[in-house]
This record gives C-alpha cells, sequence and structure tokens, in this order.
C-alpha cells in the first residue's frame, strides 16, 4: 500500500499553524500539569523511601505505627542497649541511639504564618548510625549545652534556624550550632538535639524509639527475634527503612489530583484537537480528492491524518514536557500527616515521569484523530473534486 | 435625463509587488438615471474595479465620483456602508447568499439595518420575491434552490431596499443559457417597467445585448460607449 | 428574524464543532470550579455564628505540645467564659489507616455548652455523660461507617500510645462538622495512666465584647508558669493548622491559571475557525451595508454566548454533580464538604464571559478591517 509522505502533514501544519497552536498549547498544558503535580507527589514519595539505612533496626513500642505515639522507659532501654549481635564503634561503644521526638512551631522565613517541625533528640551514636547525613556548616551538637543542628533545607524555610541564632522551645533557649544535609531524606526535614536534654526540656520521662545497627543481616534475625520475645519489652522492630516506606502513603491526595486533573484536562484538549482536525479535513477535501485520485487508498488517507493528529500532539507533549522541567528540583514543603509536622522536598520530575506525559499527549492525539480522520478517508472521489 | 452618476477623471492604481498597475487611467462619464448599461471588456480592462468604485466598495486612487450629487470618494468607511445599505442593491456572480439562511431571511438582511418593523419588512420581502418569481419557495435554502433560483433571490435582495443603482458583477457567469436568459429579462423588466437604474459588468455580448448602452474599457481606458436599441 | 436569530443560526452552522468548542470550554470551567471550591474547603474554615464564639486556649509551643489538666478550673473562673472542656485530638484509626476521621477526648458535661449549635437527642446526651466508655459520633461519621447507636468500636492512636474501646450512645447533627467523635477525657486519662494534661482547651465566651478580654486574661494568669499558653479565636486555630499546609495555594492557583489560558487559546482558535471560513460572507454582508462595529457585534456575541453556555455548563454542572455526591465519604474525609459557592459560581460564568470576549478580539479585527474586494476573493 502506498503511503502519503511524511512531510506533506508536516507542510500542511506549518500552513495551518494558528489553529495547530491551539492543539498544541492544550496538549502541552495538560501534560505540563501532569507532570508538575506528580512531580510534587514523586518529590514526596522519594523523601521516605530515601530515608534511613537498610541496615538499621527501629524499635517501637508494639501498637505503635508512628514513633510520635512509641515510648520506650530507661528500664527498657538499659535491657536492650548491650543485647549481643548489635554492631560496636571503635571504641566498643554499640550503635544504638535512643530518640525521641518532639513538634515545634516556628515561623516561615519568608512567608506568612508557621508550621509544626519536628525535632529528633538522639542518643550520642545518632549520627553514626546515619552515615548519609553529613554536617555541612558548623559543628555537632555537644550534649549539655543546649545546642542543636537544623538540617539545610529547614534553615532556609524557617526564621531563627541560622548558625548562631537560638530559638525557644520547651524550658528554654535552644542555639543552632550547624547545619546538615541528608540526601534529601525525610531527615532534612528535622532538628537535632541531644535526647536527654529534649526530654528535660519538654517534660518526658520517656524514649519515643530506638535506631540501632546489628552486626549483620542474620544477627538482625536474631536482635529482633530477642527484642520481640522479651516479655519485659513489650516492643516491636522493623527495619528502619521499611518504617519510612510505609508513609509514602501521604502522597496518595496529591496523586489523586495529578491524576484527577489530567483526566478531565486531556478530554477537554482531545476535543480541542478534534476539532482542529476537522477543520484540517474540511479545508483539504479537494486535496483529499486529488489524493483519492493519483491512486492512494481509503487507509493511507486515514492513517495519514491520523499521524498529522499525533505529530501535533506530540509537539504539544514534547512542549509541556520541557515546560515543566525547570520545576525539578525546586524545593518545598507540606503538612506530613503521619508526624504532624512540615515535611520538605523537592519536586522531581523523572524521564519515566516525562515518557508517561509523552504517552498522555499521544493518547490525546489519537482520540482526537480517529474521527476526523474516518472522516477524511470516507469521503467519495468526485464529492471531494466537487468542493 | 438627469445624470444619477457622474464620473470625472478617475484613476485607480494597484501596488502588485514592485509593479504599480493602473486598473483605471482618467475616466469621465455620466450615467443617466434610468438607464440599462453594459461595462464590457476583457478581463483587466478595468471594468469591474469601475464598478467596485461606483458601487463604494473600493475607492479611487484620484477623480470623483458622485451619485446623486455624493462623492463616494469622501465618504468615511462607517458612513460608506451605510450609503451602501440605501442607495447600492449589488448582485455577484457566485450570488454570495448567505447559506445557513432560507430565501426570505436572505432577502431580509439588508432591512434589518434599517428601521423597519417586523411587519413592514415582511411585506417588503414578499413584494420582492414577488417580483422574481419565487414567492413559493421563500422558506427554501440556498442549496435547495437551482443556480438561477438563487441568482433571482439574490436580485431581490438587491433591489428589497428600493436603492438608487442596481449593480450586477457578471450575473450570469455561472449559469447555464436558459437561466442567463432568465436573469437577463428579468434585469430588463426592472429596468423597463420599475425603472430601476441598472449598470451591469459582462464580458458576453449576448447578455449585454440586453442593456441599453455598452461601455467598452480596455487596459483601463474607455474605448467605446454606444446607444442601443431595447430588446 | 432578527439580529439575534441570525447570531444563533451562525453558530449552529456547524453543530460538531460546536458541541465540540462547548464541551472543551465546559470542561475548563469545571475544573476551574472544582479547583476554587477545593481551595475555599482547604483554605477558608467554616464559619457560623455559635463558632465566632469560642476560642482555644493551647501551649504556646505548639498545638501538638500538651499543657496540665489543672488549668482547667483557673480557666472556667475567667469572667466571661461560660463553658469550658479538655479537648485532645485521638488521632486514632478506626480498623484501618484509610478509616480517618477526627476524634477528641472532651468533658461530657460541657462539650454540648460549647457546640451549642449540635442537636443530640437528651436522653442519648445523658446515657453519653452517664457511661465511661461512651461516645457522641456525628451524622456524617455514622453513616460513612454505617454504625448504629449501640455498637461498640476500637480506636488505635497514632498519637497516643493507648487504644480506647469506645460504645456509641448517641448521635449529633448540625453545626459545621458533623464528623467528630466526642469521648470521656477521664477515661482517656485512665488508658494513659493517669496522664493529668490535655491537648487544649475549648471555651465557649459569653459574647463577642469578652473575646478579647478573656484571651487576654487566660493567656496573662499562665504568663511564666511551667506550661505558657496561646488563646485565639476557633477560625484564627484553624488558619494556623491551614498555613502548615504550605504554598497548596499557589499550586492550586499556577494550575487554574493554566487551565484558563488553555480554555482562552482553544476558544480563540475555533472563533477565528469559525470567522476564518466566513470571510467572503462578512464581505457580502458589508456589501449589503454592515458596518464594522456591527459585524464585531454579531461575532462578539457568537463568541461571547458559545462561552458562556460552556461556562453554564462546566460550573453548573460541576455544582449539581458535587452536591448530589457524597463528597465526605469519597474523599475518606478529607473534605468535610465540597460546595460550589454562589461566588465560585459568578467567577467562574464572568470568567467564560470574559473570555469569549477576549478571545473574539483577533479574528473579529480581522474580519473588520479586511477589505470588501479580498474578502470577495476568499474561496470558501
Amino acid at each position: 500500500m502506498p503511503s502519503i509522505p511524511l512531510s506533506y502533514n508536516v507542510r500542511s501544519i506549518r500552513v495551518r499553524w494558528r489553529t495547530t497552536l491551539a492543539t498544541v498549547w492544550g496538549v502541552g498544558a495538560v501534560v505540563a500539569v501532569f507532570v508538575m503535580v506528580m512531580s510534587l507527589a514523586r518529590g514526596l514519595k522519594a523523601t521516605y523511601v530515601q530515608t534511613g539505612d537498610p541496615r538499621n533496626l527501629l524499635v517501637l513500642r508494639s501498637g505503635s505505627t508512628a514513633e510520635s505515639s512509641s515510648q520506650i522507659t530507661r528500664e527498657e532501654l538499659a535491657r536492650m542497649k548491650y543485647l549481643p549481635g548489635i554492631e560496636r564503634d571503635a571504641q566498643g561503644r554499640p550503635m544504638f541511639s535512643p530518640e525521641i521526638i518532639v513538634l515545634i512551631y516556628l515561623d516561615r522565613l519568608n512567608a506568612e504564618g508557621g508550621a509544626n517541625v519536628l525535632v529528633r533528640g538522639m542518643g550520642e551514636m545518632g549520627l553514626v548510625v546515619r552515615p548519609s547525613v553529613k554536617l555541612v556548616e558548623g559543628r555537632m551538637f555537644e550534649s549539655g549545652r543546649r545546642e542543636c543542628v537544623v538540617s539545610r533545607r529547614i534553615a532556609n524555610r524557617f526564621a531563627n534556624c541560622r548558625i548562631g541564632d537560638s530559638f525557644k522551645a520547651g524550658k528554654g533557649e535552644w542555639t543552632v550550632v550547624g547545619l546538615y544535609e541528608a540526601e534529601r531524606s525525610a531527615y532534612e526535614s528535622e532538628i537535632w538535639a541531644d535526647a536527654d536534654e529534649v526530654r528535660a526540656a519538654f517534660g518526658r520521662d520517656f524514649y519515643g524509639s530506638i535506631l540501632l545497627r546489628p552486626e549483620s543481616e542474620e544477627t538482625a534475625a536474631r536482635v529482633t527475634k530477642r527484642i520481640e520475645s522479651d516479655l519485659a519489652l513489650n516492643a516491636r522492630v522493623l527495619k528502619e527503612t521499611d518504617y519510612y516506606s510505609d508513609q509514602t502513603r501521604s502522597a496518595g491526595p496529591i496523586q489523586f489530583m495529578g491524576g484527577f486533573l489530567a483526566a478531565i484536562m486531556s478530554i477537554g484538549a482531545a476535543f480541542a484537537a478534534m476539532n482542529t482536525m476537522y477543520a484540517a479535513v474540511g479545508a483539504r477535501t479537494r486535496e483529499i480528492g486529488t489524493l483519492r485520485v493519483l491512486g492512494f487508498k481509503r487507509r493511507s488517507i486515514y492513517l495519514s491524518f491520523l499521524l498529522e493528529s499525533v505529530i501535533l500532539s506530540g509537539v504539544g507533549g514534547l512542549l509541556g514536557c520541557l515546560a515543566s522541567l525547570p520545576l525539578n528540583g525546586v524545593a518545598t514543603g507540606t503538612f506530613g500527616w503521619t508526624t504532624f509536622a512540615e515535611i520538605a522536598f523537592e519536586f522531581r520530575i523523572t524521564p519515566e515521569l516525562l515518557g508517561k506525559g509523552m504517552i498522555f499527549a499521544l493518547a490525546m492525539g489519537i482520540l482526537g484523530g480517529l474521527l476526523p480522520a474516518r472522516m477524511a478517508a470516507r469521503k467519495p472521489v468526485l464529492d471531494a473534486l466537487k468542493a | 435625463m438627469q445624470a444619477i452618476v457622474q464620473i470625472r477623471g478617475l484613476c485607480r492604481a494597484y501596488r502588485q509587488g514592485d509593479i504599480e498597475v493602473v486598473a483605471l487611467n482618467n475616466i469621465s462619464l455620466d450615467i443617466p438615471e434610468g438607464g440599462f448599461t453594459a461595462l464590457m471588456g476583457p478581463s483587466g480592462s478595468g471594468k469591474s474595479t469601475l464598478l467596485h468604485i461606483i458601487a463604494g466598495i473600493d475607492r479611487p486612487t484620484s477623480g470623483s465620483c458622485v451619485v446623486r450629487g455624493v462623492n463616494v470618494a469622501e465618504l468615511s468607511e462607517t458612513e460608506l456602508a451605510g450609503w451602501r445599505n440605501s442607495q447600492i442593491g449589488f448582485i455577484f456572480q457566485t450570488f454570495n447568499l448567505i447559506p445557513v439562511l432560507s430565501a426570505f431571511e436572505n432577502v431580509e438582511m439588508p432591512l434589518l439595518l434599517t428601521g423597519l418593523s417586523g411587519a413592514e419588512r415582511r411585506a417588503h420581502v414578499e413584494a420582492a420575491l414577488e417580483l422574481v418569481g419565487l414567492q413559493d419557495r421563500m422558506h427554501h435554502l440556498p442549496r435547495q434552490l437551482s443556480g438561477g433560483q438563487e441568482q433571482r433571490v439574490a436580485i431581490a435582495r438587491a433591489l428589497v431596499t428600493d436603492p438608487t443603482l442596481i449593480v450586477a458583477d457578471e450575473p450570469t457567469g455561472n449559469l447555464d443559457a436558459r437561466a442567463a436568459a432568465d436573469v437577463l429579462e428579468l434585469l430588463t423588466v426592472l429596468n423597463r417597467d420599475a425603472g430601476k437604474t441598472i449598470i451591469m459588468v459582462t464580458h458576453d455580448p449576448k447578455a449585454a445585448g440586453f442593456a441599453r448602452r455598452m461601455l467598452h474599457l480596455e487596459k483601463g481606458e474607455l474605448l467605446r460607449d454606444e446607444e442601443m436599441r431595447g430588446v | 428574524m432578527t439580529a439575534a436569530g441570525f447570531i444563533m443560526r451562525n453558530a449552529l452552522r456547524n453543530k460538531r464543532r460546536l458541541l465540540l468548542t462547548v464541551l472543551s470550554v465546559s470542561l475548563s470551567l469545571f475544573l476551574f470550579a472544582t479547583l476554587q471550591t477545593a481551595l475555599r474547603e482547604l483554605t477558608e474554615p467554616q464559619t457560623n455564628a455559635e463558632a465566632a464564639l469560642r476560642v482555644i486556649t493551647r501551649h504556646r509551643i505548639s498545638v501538638a505540645t500538651v499543657l496540665p489538666q489543672k488549668y482547667l478550673n483557673r480557666i472556667r473562673q475567667v469572667p466571661g467564659v461560660e463553658a469550658v472542656s479538655q479537648f485532645t485530638w485521638l488521632g486514632g484509626v478506626y480498623q484501618d489507616e484509610k478509616n480517618f476521621f477526627p476524634q477528641f477526648a472532651v468533658d461530657p458535661d460541657t462539650i454540648f455548652k460549647i457546640i451549642t449549635e449540635a442537636k443530640v437527642d437528651p436522653l442519648q446526651r445523658a446515657a453519653f455523660e452517664r457511661e465511661r466508655t461512651a461516645c457522641i459520633v456525628g451524622i456524617k461519621t455514622m453513616n460513612r461507617f454505617g454504625w448504629k447507636v449501640g455498637d461498640r468500636i476500637t480506636l488505635t492512636s497514632e498519637i497516643w500510645n493507648c487504644s480506647p474501646e469506645l460504645v456509641i450512645r448517641g448521635v449529633y447533627s448540625g453545626g459545621i462538622d458533623e464528623s467528630n467523635l466526642f469521648f470521656h477525657h477521664d477515661y482517656f486519662d485512665e488508658l494513659m495512666d493517669g496522664f493529668g494534661k490535655t491537648g487544649a482547651f475549648w471555651i465557649k465566651v459569653r459574647d463577642e465584647a469578652a473575646i478579647q478580654p478573656v484571651i487576654n486574661a487566660i493567656d496573662s494568669s499562665f504568663r511564666n508558669s511551667e506550661a505558657e499558653t496561646k488563646t485565639e479565636t476557633e477560625r484564627a486555630f484553624q488558619l494556623g493548622f491551614i498555613s502548615m499546609f504550605g504554598n497548596i495555594q499557589m499550586l492550586i492557583g499556577s494550575i487554574s491559571t493554566v487551565v484558563v489560558f488553555t480554555m482562552l487559546l482553544v476558544t480563540a482558535s475555533t472563533m477565528s475557525m469559525a470567522i476564518r471560513e466566513r470571510m467572503r460572507e462578512i464581505a457580502v454582508l458589508k456589501v449589503l451595508g454592515f458596518r464594522g462595529s456591527e459585524i464585531f457585534g454579531l461575532i462578539l456575541a457568537e463568541s461571547f454566548g458559545l462561552a458562556l453556555l460552556g461556562g453554564i455548563v462546566g460550573c453548573g454542572g460541576a455544582r449539581l454533580l458535587y452536591s448530589n455526591l457524597d463528597i465526605y465519604t469519597l474523599t475518606q474525609g478529607f473534605f468535610l464538604k465540597f460546595e460550589v459557592t454562589p461566588h465560585i459560581l459568578a467567577s467562574g460564568l464572568l470568567l467564560a464571559g470574559g473570555l469569549g470576549v477576549l478571545s473574539c478580539l483577533a479574528p473579529a479585527w480581522a474580519g473588520i478591517r479586511m477589505s470588501v474586494l479580498d474578502g470577495l476573493k476568499e474561496v470558501d
């Protein structure tokens, strides 16, 4: 079957650029909105997925689903600290960090209002069990001096969080002595200080959770069994990475919004594409007749017009992807339902997401082109020539 | 008879790329009231341009065209539109009826611009359609009519406002011989019995034969002016 | 025939194009109405006359920091305070994490003196007050889970280390939020081993004039104590929560802009298609004596009407759809209500009309400026 050369379509599009602009824009807008909203959900998810070290175990009170509702007493802590199977550092201390989280309310730096920020009190091994965390400015806090370190992201978003600043929280003033980065994980939405100081300042006589590092995968299973079967402990153990990846569900509403917007907008854009294509078919009735007289089959005409619609939407999709790209890496923040605190993250546009956007675009092109292409193919040759 | 159109020293030049094309070169003529004039000449002779200037849809480069004491060249676009509505009835080669409107509505169109009531408009439209013999086709759409019928609707539309001048641009150019004869017959009747002044562009000598005066143009100049006996 | 009739005829000339255009405009306006409603529901807490007389006292540090229960007596004695209740957010889960709804531990004897607009059967209320593990649930949540009075439910808190086992003794309806569950704060304390703390205090103030004095009196009476307080109106409290959502407003705002812009382009392109194929007719109209302004009027009315029709279908459709859907259940409690208000409706229609006008300007201008002769030369 002879097929109509592609250049015919490309030239036709160029001649009718004004009407095609609307289709291209419509498709582009849908793709841009889809990619942007989804990249927000991705960013939020990725933040949780990237948090934690796969080697670490997190101990919570059994029945607790979150660190905030978990309680671990000092007695329980003592029973666990020197369990065999926990990795030791060079000085022989167990890699074991008792932790407590509290929320404080901080004012935003450049905007109205404020938000809850999570303050994590940690043991002396807190940084050792989190090797992904790097202090990028200043130094680590020292216990006994009401000092804290702040993630650079929080420092960029909230008032009084630069090195040398201090803020009031609980009983007393805390001085910021360092800024850290944590490979864009959920840790970057936190402020860290000494666990016992945090407990004292906020009147807690218990810890919330324990983060520990077993020697190996096999010992991890043994440590888990040992803690969970100890009747005096009433604790449950889970992988730190599992705990955080479970929180990806907080991206649900954003993901829903992205899907909803894209679905409705794409129907609208497909209608616009259909309009353009019908007009194109109408305006080229005579050309279609000529092509038929030259010997092209109905199917060639059909494919040619369908292809033209797909080219149009493909261009729109590309433009939409391009328009959304600058958003990649832009920092933002929202309310995290599980922690009740601000969770800072960034828009994340992946090739896969762009690919999905393009699939969306091409689908719109096919949807918008099917009926007009059929109309073009069905025109009787003589009618087409008479027009 | 009094001259209803007085043309003096009329010139019209176009720019076509870098070349200046002279369509009309220093034309002067009078058209008396109640006449039926045919403008003849080969294509490019300037006959259509002359007609367009008389009808107020084109403007001269220099010279004057006075219709019933009004110099058309001096009117603004907006004044010209109102002037056309009341003074000119235009008949096209391709009929140019509005496809979504019925014969009746097409004829009514120019009356919408006048202050006439619905009942008055109806009376005028019906009279005009009766005059062209289409009173039984009033509610047909253009595509349901033959070419000759379409042109007669267009003639009804041209005369419904009772204009000073009826101008026709190749009115038979798209019609077969029968229909063309009918249309020319109708124009003759309008001229003879209703006293309408008609100016018609044509390149068909047979069509021109229906007129009472023939003006021959060539290369923008008036070549011949001949009076003829009515048919 | 009238001018309006002619405009209608023109609009209906290509019915398929008309349908497609109206549908794409209406989809855009449907989205616009949806986004604006979502924004409103998220950022403008509902309020009423009763709510305006309520204030909330919380810990100065954050809403998540607790206050000593013993503050209750001192607050009660502040002049202008009519009723006060402890108020602790349980953050509990019923069976599955998806089943989220608000639950509060409160003082059973005063809570309905504070939310005076909530209607409860007096017998149910008495039963609720009598029984330590009783709870009263809003009608929306009752319907959502298909609960009946007398049902037993267990909630597992994600914040506190407790799992209250409750029996439903009553249902309330009316007021802003019909989804809450209220249970005894005493029972909560017991589960928490004599907790002695409360998340906040919910206070009913006598009249509007007393609001500011009450706020000042409470906060100054606890200044320099172990736990300083921050007292604010219910609305201010809710707005504080909203500001924690971050720049959601900007996000929704920018999406709306994209949607509106797209719509403008689609309408404009349709209008220019419609006008371009009619250039010859426009020239004929000019020959018949129509002025530029009259031709502009015809085109404008067509474009305006088309966009407005899309607006009515889109915004009206959104209103009709959302008022017949149980949004509360569908969104699993994320949106309490989803009302396309008359204000949103009006701004949607205004937008549609404005876009109709705007989108025909360029093609109409081209039509008016075109000379009659050029127009007559156009082939169909």
